[in-house]
């Protein structure tokens, strides 16, 4: 039951932290191992969901920072990032698909913190008061940690789409 | 009052200027910034086209061989708890010593349980007594046997010494 209700939530943020499908997966095991082992520390008086998340999240930043992903690469832009719509015209989902790549591609200058921080705000929608229990942060570093992660995002955007550009021309 | 940002001030505002979270003097005070300065205008597009793609990510699906690892973990976990005994009866430098415990601990058994057990008791002290008797024997053969051999020691130094293959004509 608690698999059905949150292996793809889980294995959704390894996978968007990690970059890679195939260490999201041992990723994903390793943190329901943690779960089951941890399930009788749990307080029933706090949110299961963020508690799960926390868990999560230390859990990947811990290994991040074991394994040093920052060397690695993420996995090639794939068929499982496509945008979603498909009202829009061909040359806007190329573009789409281009800013889509750029940014995936952006997430390995992120640090594991700033990483996870815009993960949980502009990937999986969560409120900023969420970020900040999940995240055992003040309210205000978490705002600033999303605000640097979208200007550094934003700027490597901006970096590639002029070398797009001048590449073009 | 008018506040006038500069370039560096304005890259900590435009994720709020983006949430709608600034107040109206700091709001139209980034507006302005952003007609006079293409530079940011341009971060803020970027921004905003980052945002959106993030927000366009779609939830990546879960092979089913993964859900049914998640789903076998619980069973394996108790597996897993009873591993570091196990470990330990499982090291091979261990597996000759288990064996020798495995023989002594079958013969002990059938000793124990065999229904004949005086009559092995009796036949067990017989070969016992009649090995210890032959040790007894052999011992003081080997003892005739020095002394006799000491009666002959002078005779045999001197042959072995006459012998050409240690070399007693050298000399």
């Amino acid at each position: 039951m608690l698999v059905n209700a949150y292996a793809k939530k889980i294995f959704n943020l390894a996978y968007q932290f990690s970059g890679s499908y195939e260490a999201a997966q041992d990723l994903s095991q390793d943190i329901f191992l943690k779960l089951h082992n941890s399930l009788p520390k749990y307080d029933f008086s706090k949110n299961f969901t963020a508690w799960l998340l926390t868990l999560s999240r230390n859990y990947l930043i811990d290994h991040y920072r074991k394994t040093k992903w920052e060397k690695q690469s993420r996995d090639e832009f794939n068929e499982h990032l496509l945008p979603s719509d498909s009202l829009s015209g061909p040359e806007q989902i190329l573009q789409k698909q281009e800013t889509k790549r750029f940014v995936w591609e952006g997430f390995n200058g992120l640090s594991s913190e700033i990483r996870m921080a815009v993960i949980l705000r502009d990937i999986q929608g969560k409120k900023y008061e969420e970020i900040a229990e999940i995240m055992s942060l003040p309210l205000g570093t978490v705002k600033s940690r999303v605000n640097r992660g979208r200007l550094q995002l934003a700027k490597i955007l901006k970096d590639k789409k002029e070398k797009s550009h001048e590449h073009r021309l | 009052m008018n506040i006038d940002y500069d370039c560096e001030h304005m890259e900590e505002l435009l994720s709020p200027y983006l949430e709608n979270e600034l107040d109206a003097q700091q709001k139209q005070a980034v507006y302005e910034h952003l007609q006079a300065c293409p530079d940011c205008s341009q971060l803020l597009t970027c921004m905003q086209e980052t945002r959106e793609a993030l927000a366009d990510f779609p939830e990546v699906e879960l092979s089913p061989e993964l859900l049914d690892q998640l789903q076998v973990m619980p069973k394996k976990r108790k597996w897993m708890k009873l591993r570091p005994s196990l470990d330990f009866f499982l090291r091979p430098s261990l597996q000759p010593v288990l064996a020798a415990i495995t023989i002594f601990l079958t013969l002990l058994s059938f000793y124990l349980f065999h229904p004949h057990r005086s009559q092995i008791n009796k036949s067990v002290n017989r070969t016992l007594h009649m090995g210890y008797s032959k040790i007894e024997r052999l011992y003081a053969k080997a003892e005739s046997f020095t002394s006799s051999l000491a009666g002959h020691k002078d005779s045999i130094l001197v042959s072995l010494k006459n012998l050409d293959l240690l070399g007693g004509d050298e000399d």
